[in-house]
């Protein structure tokens, strides 16, 4: 009961609370209760955590004050490190041990490039973000590149990120709840965690209190790189080719899902179980409305709308009941 | 004690302020008089700065009442404060780091000319002569104030106050993080605004500084003001002794 | 003497001159490098006037509300949905002159609405527009169908139909195109706003210290709103230029510009963190970003080049304020 009430007073807690209300909503609602079939969830759950587990690093990089519009570059660009593996005749473990590396590169240089410059990560980002873009579509010259010759399907590589438990369990949603309860113990139980809010919440007060504030932040930047790694790699097995759009857009959907979730812009609030409802939030709204026959291009008012409301309702909750 | 009413300047009555659950003032007093230099001093969270915003409008006291030069007033925005002639000089919080000096001393009142373009002749020799009546030579009103020293930042946002006039002037931790010598600096304007009999409140940490410069010194603790004694009275042994015994006795 | 060497010092260290040298490097190199100097060639440097401008001329406000402390992701949508709503009133037939005066409104409408939400709800506009964006483009193509439809103004066959094209597409002297008259003088107006104007002064004020600009009187949430407004009307304007020289509404016009929009303000010296910035330096800032989005494709090199030199003119700029900013703080010490 005692946690209960405790959970309430969190910020995201009506998120929370209106997550539950859309999927009831959503659940009565849709055509032959379609929504809680369980195909769809299973859909639901193959294709959410794509975005799903970059959100998780973008949540804390959120908390540490910073932001990194360029996912949506790092992302297909490990993607393209992954296939280009492959192709090179290694083994897919080496794709993804390559993808991850590079993942961790180019977070280390936007961490560096924040810290040394001390411009606000929005802008190095945002320069991050054009500039591997461009340099991806170079060497692509945006073609798609398949890959299923060198990942059968029914091996254990495919299995391990792609594939189901229990004949049906997407094993992607799995993934996506490892990362978030190790993030999870990384944020909130180890001592990381308490310098990445110290970090967001007074960057100056943390520095006096001997907490290497740019090497918090270069780590969460590394943390999100690795994060897109992994999350291309999964991808491009999942759909069985590179292709130069992946990612699209998944920068600002990232933050709109972490401020759904109760993030602020401004660093130091936030938890990651708000991060995940965020996570959870914003495709869960996707697929409903899909459902509810609302054309697939306006969707993105609703989700628009729903951005804002969700911080409206947050700040207000918590500025009523604290 | 049988002074006559109009002989203060600001006075405030019976104040309290509550955040939330929290109790910040309970019942303070607080008054200063014509010309007269208040230090107000106690420990952090003992209610100083609070206080002193809702003094300078910034919070609005949940009972309690202001008198201001014998009126009660009613100060509910920083604007209406300024209008009754108080100027707060908070630290970090008076002046805009990238704009020119002329421009921070008349920010949101600046002489214009016709259909609101700024009269810059006007700003930059008014700002000149402000900081020179107080003692400040500054090479040219264009330059940005965050390349200046913390004591001629402090300045700058003095002159201000001096330049419009105010009646009374609010300074919030003016020597923090000051070397000696600009200490010494902002001290002097201090001085010169007692000069031009202008009241200030100067809430400080460190008793030595509002030793030399107040008249009388406020103690506050948890919310309470625990004693007002002249400086004929004390020593700067004797405020630390009060400070400590105060909040030890507040709790 | 002296006083002219700390001039020249002053003039080589202020931001807007770090762009204008980038600037003619860069107008230097696509004339030279261009097949048969066809950048230099009229055709296209009225193509680079005219379309360049109509992206240039949001750049302006963006770069205004920048300096205010504030974000605009939703110009794109403000303008598809002006767009919108110009094909809709053209649908009825309605004078052009009337329609843009609507349009140009309800671009002001949309920007109010920015600004109410990240004033009331105390929210960073970051997010306000962020969801606004998704909104406004969303309901556009709910709306629409998210299909291309013809909108030639030429098609009334008014006289205010044809004077309206003359207005917004035009060309001075047989050659400057209205749009780029557009952006001047929009630049040229918001230039003495910004700095001349005490309205100016309250927006650095604003953007520079919050708490100092309230403490002396100013009306920051007002000041924020007005600056979201201002970039609401402005894609209001561009939605009536862009229809009349594309003769069609297209549910996709703006897509990306946001980002482009920040990127050229910051090119041109404006901070993220409000406070800093000049007119002149977004004015040549969006140049910048105009020339080079054309100068590659006059170049002949692949439309993705554009992110690549992009990312390296952002962080360029990037790098040369954070030098300037230290040597002018030595440079007064």
């Amino acid at each position: 009961m005692e946690r209960l009430i405790q959970f309430l007073r969190r910020r995201a807690a009506s998120t929370f609370l209106v997550f539950v209300g859309l999927v009831l909503i959503f659940a009565f609602l849709s055509p032959r209760y379609v929504f809680v079939h369980s195909r769809n969830i299973a859909a639901l759950g193959k294709l959410f955590p794509d975005l799903g587990i970059v959100t998780l690093g973008i949540g804390m990089l959120m908390i540490c004050g910073e932001f990194d519009l360029s996912v949506a570059s790092v992302l297909p660009f490990c993607a393209y490190i992954f296939a280009r593996t492959l192709y090179a005749g290694l083994a897919p473990s080496w794709g993804l041990f390559f993808a991850l590396l590079v993942g961790a590169a180019l977070g280390w240089f936007n961490g560096f490039l924040t810290v040394k410059t001390r411009m606000p990560s929005f802008i190095t980002t945002l320069g991050t973000l054009m500039f591997w873009r461009g340099v991806l579509y170079i060497w692509s010259k945006l073609m798609p590149l398949g890959i299923r010759q060198y990942i059968p399907s029914g091996s254990l590589f495919e299995k391990v990120l792609t594939g189901t438990v229990f004949g049906f369990f997407p094993v992607q949603s799995l993934w996506f709840t490892l990362f978030a309860i190790l993030l999870g113990i990384l944020l909130h139980y180890h001592r990381f965690g308490n310098w990445v809010y110290a970090t967001g919440d007074n960057r100056d007060a943390a520095r006096a209190m001997g907490i290497n504030t740019d090497w918090v932040k270069t780590a969460c930047f590394i943390i999100v790189g690795v994060l897109c790694g992994f999350s291309a790699c999964m991808q491009s097995v999942r759909i069985g080719s590179f292709a130069a759009t992946q990612g699209i857009n998944f920068e600002l959907r990232a933050i709109a899902a972490c401020v759904v979730g109760g993030t602020s812009l401004r660093g130091e609030i936030g938890s990651m179980s708000g991060v995940v409802l965020g996570a959870l939030t914003i495709p869960i709204l996707d697929n409903g409305l899909v459902l509810l026959r609302v054309p697939v291009m306006g969707i993105s008012a609703f989700i628009g709308l729903a951005t804002i409301l969700f911080v409206l309702l947050n700040t207000y909750v918590e500025r009523r009941f604290r | 004690m049988e002074r006559e009413n109009n002989d203060f300047l600001v006075r405030m009555v019976n104040i309290h302020k509550w955040f939330g659950r929290v109790y910040a003032l309970r019942g303070v007093d607080f008054e200063v008089r014509r010309g007269e230099t208040v230090g107000l001093i106690g420990d952090n969270g003992a209610g100083k700065s609070t206080l002193i915003k809702i003094l300078s409008g910034y919070h609005h006291a949940d009972q309690g009442e202001i008198y201001f030069e014998g009126q009660r007033v009613s100060i509910r925005s920083p604007r209406d404060a300024r209008g009754l002639g108080i100027e707060t000089v908070y630290q970090e919080q008076a002046l805009a780091p990238n704009l020119s000096i002329s421009r921070n001393i008349f920010m949101g009142r600046e002489p214009l000319r016709r259909l609101g373009l700024i009269d810059k002749k006007v700003m930059d020799e008014e700002s000149m002569q402000a900081l020179a009546n107080l003692g400040l030579k500054l090479r040219s009103p264009d330059v940005p104030v965050v390349t200046l020293s913390g004591g001629e930042r402090q300045g700058v946002a003095i002159a201000r106050a001096l330049h419009f006039k105010a009646k009374l002037v609010i300074l919030d931790e003016p020597t923090v993080a000051l070397s000696v010598k600009e200490v010494e600096e902002v001290l002097e304007f201090i001085r010169q605004l007692q000069r031009e009999k202008v009241s200030v409140i100067f809430i400080t940490h460190n008793l030595y500084h509002a030793f030399d410069i107040a008249e009388r010194f406020v103690v506050m603790a948890r919310g309470k003001k625990m004693a007002d004694v002249k400086k004929e009275d004390t020593s700067p042994q004797g405020l630390s002794d009060l400070v400590l015994k105060s909040a030890f006795v507040a709790e | 003497m002296e006083k002219k060497l700390t001039l020249g010092r002053r003039f080589l260290l202020s931001r807007a001159t770090s762009v204008l040298v980038v600037l003619v490097l860069i107008l230097l190199l696509f004339s030279l490098f261009s097949p048969e100097h066809r950048f230099v060639d009229p055709d296209n440097l009225k193509v680079l006037l005219s379309l360049g401008a109509e992206f240039s001329i949001i750049a302006l406000g963006v770069g205004m509300l920048m300096i205010c402390g504030e974000f605009d992701l939703s110009i794109g949508s403000i303008l598809v949905f002006c767009s919108f709503v110009f094909l809709k009133l053209f649908e009825l037939e309605v004078n052009p002159f009337i329609i843009a005066v609507v349009t140009v409104f309800v671009g002001g409408a949309l920007g109010l609405v920015n600004g109410l939400i990240t004033v009331r709800g105390q929210i960073p506009s970051f997010v306000t527009t962020l969801g606004t964006m998704m909104f406004w483009r969303g309901l556009t193509l709910l709306l629409s169908g998210g299909e291309q439809t013809a909108c030639d103004v030429s098609a009334l066959g008014t006289k205010a139909a044809s004077r309206f094209l003359a207005l917004f597409t035009g060309r001075a002297g047989g050659f400057l195109p209205a749009q780029f008259l557009w952006f001047t003088l929009f630049a040229i107006l918001l230039g003495i706003l910004l700095h001349y104007h005490r309205f100016g002064n309250w927006v650095y004020a604003t953007g520079d210290n919050r708490d100092a600009a309230r403490a002396m009187g100013i009306n920051t949430d007002w000041v924020k709103t007005a600056c979201f407004i201002i970039v609401g009307v402005l894609c209001g304007v561009v939605a009536c230029a862009q229809i009349g020289r594309l003769a069609c509404f297209t549910s996709r016009t703006g897509e990306g510009w946001e980002l482009k929009a920040v990127a050229a303000s910051v090119v041109g010296g404006t901070s993220l963190r409000g406070g800093i910035g000049s007119m002149m330096g977004i004015f040549l800032g969006a140049i910048v970003i105009s020339v080079i989005e054309n100068g590659l494709v006059v170049l002949r090199i692949p439309y993705f080049w554009t992110y690549v030199f992009f990312g390296l003119v952002v962080l360029f700029s990037v790098l040369s304020s954070m030098y300037i900013e230290k040597k002018q703080m030595e440079a007064h010490r």
